[in-house]
């Protein structure tokens, strides 16, 4: 029955920087780090789009193998596939989160984090006691943690914050629902990440191409299913990819959930924090979520360390964690749920006269600040949606 | 907590399903289960109410009689 000081489930970007931060704010604690899956980083359920700033707090993309591509552009696509190009508009990367997912969780062995593949956290109880006892299944074997701090960075599922009491379920108006693949030989701008809003082709989300190298790219979308008319993700998903791209080899196929809502109320408890996709830290309008997470994760590992520091691992400490995060994004994703709510409202017609409207702009001039400018006759709350769409 | 038998209940098709979890938070009653790579429905737990049904991506959920 192994003491820890924290204890995180799950090796995504929230957990590993969770763990890696833990150890750099205070070194001395025994800090493991849990992956359920038989490698770090797969399978991918994810289109691996970041932006540039939010990444380089963490790490650098200059070279390192674990980016696939670098963007410049965005090109936004209307219902009847006309292209609003907006040059050098939407600096980021396409990772590959396979490398990438490893990459921190290296950096966390580094700092001296214990990091365990193929261990799955399946029940955890404290019964009143000061530690946390969490059942962790290991090839075929079976041990009870004790730990201080849980940080539960276990995605969609969030079962850290189920079995800490706290509210973690999701209305499904806010699960966008998404099917995507990787396609091979296609033809598109490798510079430029494509974005198509469309209520025939995927209603209540947007289809996407992700440039993974010239030719290739992740191709996906996401749908709200009370908006569908009875198709599921992946069935819209083949409908488009034989539109657009009929000859194209598909290579990869994933599929999964992105939850478009905003923090939940509590993010913390007696001796645990949630943090990213469980505790649902994603901008609810682009549905990008990992450099969310990565601050998420920073900011519980830290509180999470000088707590255990402090002999303080009560809520009421803890709910520093809820305070900051607010602070720095939770706020601003309550302000993009209700655009989002706002958006939700715009049909094919209105996006088609949209683009064209935007088109007469010269492209030098064309910002995402003007296209939005455009669309503010009927829809006002746009506005803010452009800076903020990447971050 | 009581609840009334529903009529009908989910059920998964592993063969179908992709284990991407999706469907756990969507369940208000928490009746879903991902466990060493399994999903489950607990039919004790399921209140039928559908919630989980359109939103799987693969289409690996549907409801059946309660019997």
């Amino acid at each position: 029955m192994p003491d820890v000081d924290v204890l995180v489930v799950g090796a995504g970007p929230a957990g590993a920087v969770a763990a890696w931060h833990a150890k750099l704010a205070a070194p001395e604690l025994d800090v493991v780090l849990l992956e359920r899956d038989r490698a770090v980083g797969a399978p991918v359920r994810c289109a691996e789009g970041v932006g540039d700033a939010g990444l380089r707090e963490f790490a650098n993309p200059d070279g390192a193998d674990w980016v696939s591509r670098q963007i410049t552009d965005v090109i936004f696509q209307a219902p009847d596939d006309t292209e609003v190009v907006l040059a050098g508009s939407g600096l980021g990367w396409i990772l590959d989160r396979t490398r990438f997912d490893a990459h921190l969780a290296a950096e966390a062995a580094a700092a001296g984090a214990e990091v365990l593949v193929g261990a799955e956290a399946t029940a955890m109880s404290r019964n009143g006691e000061e530690r946390w006892q969490v059942r962790v299944k290991e090839r075929g074997r079976e041990d009870v943690y004790r730990a201080r701090v849980v940080i539960g960075a276990d995605g969609v599922e969030t079962m850290v914050g189920r079995w800490a009491g706290l509210d973690t379920r999701v209305p499904s108006r806010d699960m966008e629902s998404c099917a995507q693949y990787v396609l091979q030989g296609i033809d598109f701008n490798p510079d430029a990440i494509y974005l198509q809003f469309s209520n025939a082709i995927a209603p209540g989300g947007y289809a996407w191409i992700f440039p993974k190298a010239v030719g290739v790219a992740n191709v996906g979308l996401g749908i709200v299913a009370l908006k569908t008319d009875g198709r599921n993700a992946r069935q819209y998903l083949d409908d488009w990819v034989a539109r657009r791209f009929p000859n194209a080899a598909r290579t990869g196929y994933t599929v999964g959930g992105v939850i478009v809502h905003t923090t939940i109320k509590k993010t913390y408890g007696d001796g645990v924090l949630v943090a990213g996709d469980a505790a649902h830290m994603i901008n609810p309008l682009s549905g990008g979520g990992i450099n969310n997470a990565m601050k998420a994760g920073r900011l519980a590992g830290c509180t999470a360390a000088a707590a255990v520091r402090e002999n303080d691992t009560s809520e009421r400490r803890l709910a520093r964690y809820h305070e900051a995060w607010m602070e720095m994004l939770g706020e601003d994703h309550l302000k993009y749920y209700r655009i989002k709510q706002a958006l939700e409202h715009m049909d094919d017609a209105f996006l088609n006269s949209l683009a064209r409207t935007v088109n007469k702009v010269p492209a030098t001039k064309r910002t995402i600040g003007r296209v939005f400018t455009h669309a503010l006759i009927r829809h006002p709350l746009l506005i803010p949606v452009a800076a903020r769409f990447f971050v | 907590m009581r609840r009334v038998t529903p009529d009908t209940i989910a059920v998964v098709d592993l063969g179908v399903c992709d284990r991407c979890g999706l469907c756990l938070p969507l369940c208000p009653p928490e009746a879903i289960h991902l466990e060493l790579n399994i999903l489950t429905v607990d039919d004790a737990a399921c209140t039928g109410c559908e919630k989980c049904i359109a939103p799987c991506p693969v289409g690996a959920l549907a409801m059946v009689a309660y019997a």
